[in-house]
């Protein structure tokens, strides 16, 4: 193994460490799709070069040469560890990929039971359905068609400015299919653990997507804070009294609010690049990795063909 | 005022959708405008309340010189609160649920209402000052 196979994990621990930072930094539509493409190309590489990693070197155990065709001393080339040294990222690669897959069957269900729910609630010609419930909520569910959902008591809880807002933000939602990218990264970070912070992040990423469109369709952003705080509010049910200071909370709300009340984002090119080269390096590593080992196993299969 | 920076379509129908639940009960399209808060034509209103009602979202009776309109509430869709409600709960079963619903907010930490409840009084417009309790308007 060369150095380069290790540079999809190098660009996992680069995300885990810094993905929040740069997906808080990035304009969110950016922020998102950038943040997504990069979990997943990360996830494939790691997972893909683990089990390189495993195959070569189990290689040499006699049962694997003998159907493979290949000469052990070549096909062992010059790794230091010994070949039953392999069990040990086939495990972690056959375990993340069981992760993986129960995580697929989960979204699988999940989007399933989102679809049947679309269909339940009748046709919706605007996609606004209006459930009459007390209890004041707001939601977007995916799926063919998708549908925003709103209660009565929350529609009661805003005035009319607040509630465009509102509707704007879930509308977002459903126009940019921001779940697919959340259960992307989610997928991504169950396949490779490092990844559960950036994936974390395209959550946030989408919400403030969402905010700022919603924002988008008022010309004082402070209506999309009070509408944010509003429906917030409505929904925990509580009358708080203010005590805190503003600044001192860091939850992806607070997060969200602070951002509102700011100007809208400016595009960050160079962070853009980053990211994006980070991306490439990443793809580029393991179809490196693929190709040595390739060449490895042809000479291994050469040498072997000609000494029989 | 400089209004309307970008509108997708289909916007104001479910705005005026959402106006009338949130009203409670049928409104006409002069009652709707109003409702709205937002300077819209007279007309707009009009046409895009006739087209819901084409599309079946609306129903309307007569009131007055003309309609008042109100949510239509067929019986397929009488129990969507219970409906939404069991999706809620078997998306909820999971123990790792996907971020299947997108909420608008999600649940409150205790410091996040004492942010909302800050947040919310420091943005009180001056027209809004006294219901400043955040309950129904008006």
């Amino acid at each position: 193994m060369t150095a380069v196979a290790l540079v999809p994990f190098a660009t996992s621990l680069l995300l885990a460490v810094g993905g929040g930072w740069l997906g808080r930094r990035l304009p969110p539509a950016a922020a998102t799709r950038l943040l997504t493409t990069a979990c997943l190309v990360t996830a494939l590489a790691t997972g893909f070069i683990l089990a390189v990693v495993a195959f070569t070197l189990l290689a040499p155990l006699p049962p694997l040469a003998a159907v493979g065709h290949w000469s052990t001393t070549v096909v062992r080339g010059h790794d230091p560890l010994p070949a039953p040294a392999g069990l040990l990222p086939a495990a972690i690669v056959i375990g993340l990929l069981a992760a993986a897959t129960r995580r697929a069957v989960g979204v699988g269900k999940d989007l399933a039971a989102a679809e049947l729910t679309c269909r339940r609630l009748g046709p919706a010609p605007t996609g606004l359905v209006i459930v009459d419930d007390d209890r004041p909520d707001a939601y977007t569910l995916p799926g063919l068609t998708g549908r925003i959902v709103v209660s009565t008591a929350m529609l009661r809880a805003l005035p009319a400015d607040e509630r465009r807002v509102l509707l704007a933000h879930e509308h977002s939602h459903l126009r940019h299919r921001h779940h697919a990218y959340t259960q992307l990264a989610d997928l991504a970070a169950a396949a490779n653990p490092l990844l559960r912070a950036p994936a974390a992040t395209v959550r946030l990423a989408v919400e403030r997507w969402a905010d700022e469109d919603a924002a988008a369709t008022t010309d004082n952003r402070a209506v999309a804070v009070r509408a944010l705080a509003r429906a917030g509010l409505a929904r925990a049910g509580t009358a708080a009294m203010p005590t805190a200071a503003l600044g001192a909370v860091h939850t992806d709300l607070a997060h969200r609010a602070r951002a509102l009340r700011e100007p809208p984002p400016k595009p960050q090119p160079a962070l853009v690049l980053v990211l994006a080269a980070l991306i490439l390096a990443t793809a580029a590593a393991a179809v490196g990795t693929s190709r040595t080992t390739e060449h490895r196993f042809e000479r291994a299969q050469a040498t072997f063909a000609h000494r029989s | 005022m400089a209004r309307r920076p970008r509108r997708e379509p289909g916007a104001l129908e479910r705005e005026i959708l959402a106006a009338i639940a949130a009203a409670g009960r049928p409104l006409t399209p002069a009652e709707t405008l109003a409702e709205l808060g937002v300077p819209l034509a007279y007309t707009t209103v009009m046409t895009t309340l006739a087209r819901l009602h084409d599309k079946g979202a609306l129903t309307r009776a007569p009131a007055g010189r003309s309609f008042a309109y109100a949510p239509a509430a067929d019986p397929d869709t009488l129990d969507a609160a219970l409906i939404a409600r069991q999706m809620i709960r078997v998306l909820g079963a999971g123990a790792q649920r996907a971020e299947t619903l997108a909420r608008f907010v999600a649940d409150l930490s205790p410091e996040d209402e004492q942010l909302l409840v800050g947040l919310l009084a420091a943005h009180q417009p001056a027209a809004d000052v006294d219901s400043a309790d955040g309950g129904p308007r008006r």
